[in-house]
């Protein structure tokens, strides 16, 4: 479907990856409007998820989540038997040149172990809109591995949701790398429904050019005794546009729960726009929640040990963008998702230090 | 304490230790005087150039990282002027691994291919007792007091610096750590041709190496300066002595 | 025990029927109920108005029938009938310079909220309100010496010197079209006060506004104009409180401050509006270079309260402390917290907020720090600390901060906790009821508000959080 320009109908979603609760409208922090294609891919008898996957609620909210489902000729479901531990990931691939979308459920039986990889890859030029749609069910003593690596064209924009549902004791860690697109809406719901379930996430993000980042996490915990972590390091560069909303919502009946969530913006450019709203929401007494934020240049103390460790500041700048590739090839499961990262190193820092990030992490070339 | 004998080397001196007793003293000019002296037996590198070239700024270099404005931090440190860090800084969103390739690559005399690179911080890593899951963890974040010591010295043994000045290294560390960072500069003296300047409060981090000289202070003044059996003269009869000649030479 | 001490414990006995007590407003002045431009006229022509503010009055009135409330936006209001709030209520009184000409039943009213006593002890000028019109109004005479003036805007008006600097002031910081309740705050705002405060000039004592709400299905739309000129330094208190009905009340003032390049300004609020109250004030501050102001905040009233008090920090190295907190009890909502703009270059701002939640009370904290384009090396942080008392209450914490320079920094920290109950044990084992150990420690996280109040104030605080902490374990 490369060739989709003028003649592809289109859909205006509005109030894409809303938080739970929002701040002042003027300050335009709220949401993000995305326009879409509308295609029809489904055929008359199409492969839908069960009935279930429905009531997960999801990142991007309602009307984007819909417009995957309607976009995706069939879903994919798949299932994690009791007990299983499953070594090989579960991939979506998501060719961003061609406007993939992917509309995939995942039922993680008690006990089981799975990971599941979305690889999103794309080259400057095609302008397309792809989207990936991963709902998760884990069930009691569950463990689930959630692994999102994003290097989409400059001209592209890809839709980015994810909702799982969590019952007792299950434990969900979450490992995102933005390493970008024109531009990115990517939102993540989880709720810790039983008690004792766990959340551990990462997210890292760069945002450059004229790339627009729009992301939204979400942390319902409803059991006894959950536990989220949350964090968020990115890098700004350009004339980046980036909002982070991030909430912590511990409703009524979360006793003894503890919610974190910690977010540091590295700005390197005077050109890029910020904006970041953490939000906690408690309606119990014996929780714990927090938040915290930094933003800016690299901080006073961090730059001083850099420097006294003999690097300027172009250095220590240059540093924290190749620590995240670093980071993204370390954590990249497959020979594919490697390939997609060095890609996105090689345009970003040059062959030279690609190399070396390939060369000093024991890969081949190209990642195999 | 069991005053230590042997081990300890009065010529051919590369280290030389500072008694501070006063770290909180604001006024710590007299340390130029004691470079000055020392100098004169002791090989430091005070004409390295990289903005070391007085005195004062060593006496910045001695005010141990605490001057932000300084400019040329970074080439002291590319000079070979290694500074620990009491409170090594937490820095998120850099792993260890990134930031070690990244320093070691500023430096020419450490050229060396990334492969080889992973190899030699293997070494050091193992020599120091170091979990390899260190290497992806971010930089300081989470680590124990004592953990933080040992990536100082991990990037010690790396850097291999032709000063190395341990500012109370050795503070709030318990046993163990303590030996970690005894065994890296142990490690620091067997691999690197270089000098050490330890300024401590208490003796225990000396007991395994040999000291050259020894220079106690108090309240900002130079009262006594001596060679390394020194430290056992403090061991054995304690600083109060220093510090009637203190009063006695502030009166 | 000293004269001074003994006052102390007289206001420390303090109890519920301080605030709560009603005049008969039999007699009053009191304009029809609803918002209809005859009443916006009659309100002005009251007050015999210059032409230019009758006509910001209707237009304002105009702005607030057209403009909607945002859907997605803070506490309901759906309790609010405007149709059955009356926009004018006025004592049959003249203002009066000497409490002695201030008729008794609203003399008591002061005396019993301790204003004449603070008047005499501590302060540098009071004005007090009732309903709709400022009642008493009176400055030192040695401060009144060194030109500043303070005075309701409706004297102002009347005075030639002083009708052109309201003019150039009123309504430009706040503009009436900045939201629904400013419009309705233009088109029917009456007393309040006028300051201001010659370059150079320090009030060595605090100016304060104390406004009291006592009819019923009122609404109470003072306006404060306060500029404090260059060099000069100022602290100014406002307290509020209205007895119980069961009848909607609304508090819907706009304070406008303007602080010139290097002069201080300090605002202080102790706001115990009863619990039928809606309190949706805007206050706002433009802060010129190398100049400081400071909001100290103390929130302990309303049924629903929508209160962000506004810096803009225009001139480079200019700076502002925002240090507040809001009690929500029961049927209360409280949406409170304060917004920053940093313009200047080498601007800060601090912000450190704290609340408590209880009885089923609902706390927002809403706060937003935008870092424009052009603040070189600008600084803000904000720290929100929230208590829940039990589980049926609720806390909200929702920061917003937008960065557009890459050299400017903003720190910022939340957290959401109970008191550990290590805390309260440790404190019983030390001889205190499990009610006394958790008022103690609600006082204790109280106490970085309260030590920015002066101490009379700050007593005030304190008896608030003990009243409301009475009967807080069920």
């Amino acid at each position: 479907m490369k060739d989709q320009t003028t003649a592809t109908p289109e859909l205006t979603l509005e109030r894409v990856n809303t938080p739970p609760a929002q701040t002042w409208n003027y300050l335009r922090a709220n949401d993000i409007t995305l326009t879409v294609p509308q295609l029809s891919r489904k055929g008359d008898v199409y492969f839908a998820l069960p009935r279930l996957f429905e009531g997960i609620e999801c990142g991007v909210g309602p009307q984007a989540t819909a417009w995957v489902v309607s976009q995706a000729a069939d879903a994919r479901y798949v299932e994690v038997r009791a007990g299983e531990r499953k070594a090989e990931p579960i991939v979506v691939d998501v060719d961003a040149n061609d406007g993939d979308v992917h509309d995939v459920g995942i039922m993680v039986r008690a006990g089981a172990e799975a990971c599941v990889v979305v690889n999103v890859h794309g080259t400057d030029g095609e302008p397309a809109t792809s989207g990936a749609l991963v709902r998760i069910i884990a069930e009691r003593g569950a463990k689930i591995r959630v692994l999102e690596f994003v290097a989409a064209g400059s001209a592209q924009q890809h839709v980015e949701s994810v909702g799982i549902q969590a019952a007792q004791d299950a434990r969900v860690s979450v490992r995102q790398y933005f390493l970008c697109a024109g531009t990115l809406v990517a939102g993540i719901a989880t709720s810790l429904d039983g008690d004792g379930a766990r959340i551990d996430h990462a997210c890292r993000y760069l945002v450059r050019e004229r790339e627009v980042a729009d992301i939204n996490h979400v942390v319902r915990q409803r059991g006894r005794n959950t536990r989220a972590d949350v964090r968020e390091t990115g890098v700004l560069d350009g004339h980046a546009k980036k909002a982070l909303r991030a909430t912590i919502d511990l409703v009524h009946g979360s006793k003894g729960s503890e919610g974190t969530e910690l977010e540091s913006v590295l700005m390197l450019s005077d050109d890029v726009t910020n904006k970041t709203v953490p939000t906690i929401l408690c309606d119990e007494d014996d929780v714990s929640g927090n938040h915290g934020a930094s933003i800016g240049p690299v901080g006073p103390e961090q730059f001083q040990y850099l420097r006294d460790r003999g690097l300027t500041q172009q250095e220590a700048e240059a540093l924290y963008v190749r620590a995240l590739f670093d980071e993204a090839l370390i954590a990249a499961p497959t020979p594919e998702v490697r390939a997609n990262v060095l890609a996105r190193a090689r345009m970003v820092l040059g062959d030279d230090v690609a190399n070396d990030l390939v060369e000093g992490l024991g890969l081949n070339e190209e990642g195999a | 304490m069991t005053p230590r004998t042997g081990g300890r080397k009065l010529c051919g001196a590369d280290e030389l230790v500072f008694y501070d007793i006063t770290a909180s003293f604001e006024e710590r000019t007299i340390f130029t005087d004691i470079l000055k002296k020392t100098a004169e037996r002791v090989f430091i590198p005070l004409t390295v150039g990289g903005g070391i070239n007085t005195l004062d700024d060593f006496a910045r270099v001695l005010a141990c990282g605490a001057d932000i404005t300084e400019d040329s931090a970074d080439k002291r440190s590319l000079a070979g002027i290694f500074l620990s860090y009491q409170a090594p800084v937490e820095v998120p969103g850099v792993p260890l691994y990134s930031y070690l390739r990244t320093i070691t690559q500023k430096r020419p005399e450490l050229k060396m291919t990334a492969r080889k690179f992973r190899a030699r911080v293997g070494e050091i890593a193992e020599q120091l007792d170091m979990d390899s899951s260190f290497i992806t963890r971010e930089l300081n974040v989470g680590f124990s007091g004592g953990e933080k010591k040992k990536i100082e010295m991990l990037q010690l043994l790396l850097l291999q610096p032709k000063l190395a000045i341990l500012d109370e290294t050795d503070s709030g560390l318990d046993v163990d750590a303590l030996s970690v960072v005894s065994r890296g500069i142990e490690a620091y003296r067997a691999s690197c041709d270089g000098a050490l300047l330890i300024i401590t409060h208490n003796t225990r981090i000396l007991e395994r190496l040999s000291v050259d000289h020894t220079h106690v202070m108090v309240r900002g003044r130079l009262v006594a300066e001596g060679p390394g059996s020194l430290i056992d003269d403090i061991d054995a009869h304690g600083f109060e002595q220093f510090e009637v000649a203190a009063q006695a030479a502030g009166a | 025990m000293s004269e001074k001490t003994q006052k102390r414990t007289q206001v420390a006995d303090v109890d519920r029927s301080l605030y709560d007590f009603i005049y008969s407003e039999e007699g009053y002045e009191r304009y029809d109920d609803g918002l209809t431009p005859d009443i916006v006229r009659a309100i002005s022509a009251k007050k015999d108005e210059p032409e230019w503010m009758l006509n910001m009055r209707l237009a304002a009135l105009e702005t607030y029938h057209t403009k909607e409330m945002a859907p997605n936006w803070g506490p309901s209001i759906a309790g609010l009938d405007m149709d059955h709030i009356s926009t004018y209520v006025s004592p049959k009184t003249k203002q009066a310079k000497s409490w002695d000409d201030v008729p008794d039943d609203i003399k008591n009213t002061f005396e019993r909220l301790g204003i004449p006593e603070a008047e005499r002890e501590s302060l540098a000028g009071v004005g007090a309100q009732y309903d709709s019109e400022i009642v008493y109004h009176n400055m030192r005479e040695e401060v009144s010496k060194e030109g500043v003036v303070y005075t309701t805007i409706e004297d102002a008006l009347h005075d030639p010197q002083w009708e052109p600097v309201v003019r150039k002031y009123f309504g430009t910081l706040i503009p009436p079209a900045d939201h629904k309740f400013a419009a309705l705050h233009y088109a029917v705002w009456s007393g309040g006060s006028f300051v201001y405060v010659p370059e150079g000039v320090t009030v060595a004592y605090p100016l304060q506004s104390y406004f009291r709400l006592n009819a019923e299905g009122a609404g109470q739309f003072e306006h404060t104009l306060i500029i404090v000129e260059k060099g000069a330094d100022l602290h100014f208190i406002e307290g509020c409180s209205a007895p119980k009905y069961y009848e909607a009340n609304l508090h819907a003032g706009a304070v406008e401050l303007f602080v010139k390049d290097g002069a201080r300004l300090r605002y202080s609020t102790i706001e115990n509006w009863s619990k039928n109250m809606y309190n949706l004030n805007t206050k706002r501050a433009r802060v010129a270079a190398d100049a400081k102001m400071e909001w100290v905040s103390g929130s302990f009233g309303s049924h629903v309260s929508y209160l962000y008090p506004t810096t803009i920090l225009q001139g480079d190295r200019s700076s502002c402390e925002f240090t507040g907190i809001t009690f929500a009890g029961a049927t209360q909502d409280l949406d409170t917290g304060c917004k920053v703009i940093l313009n200047g270059a080498n601007t800060t701002a601090s912000v450190d907020t704290k609340s408590i939640s209880k009885d089923g009370g609902c706390n927002t904290f809403r706060s937003s720090v935008v870092i424009g384009r052009h603040a070189q090396n600008a600084r803000a942080s904000v720290s929100c600390q929230s208590l829940m008392l039990d589980d049926i209450s609720r806390s909200d914490t929702i920061p917003a901060m937008d960065v557009r320079n890459a050299t400017a920094s903003v720190g910022h920290e939340a957290t959401i906790g109970r008191i550990s109950d290590d805390t309260v044990l440790y404190l019983m084992s030390r001889g205190c009821s499990e009610a006394e150990a958790r008022t103690m420690v609600v006082g204790g996280f109280a106490n970085p508000v309260s030590k920015e109040l002066p101490l009379e104030y700050a007593v005030e605080m304190n008896n608030l959080i003990k009243l409301e902490m009475e009967g807080a374990i069920g």
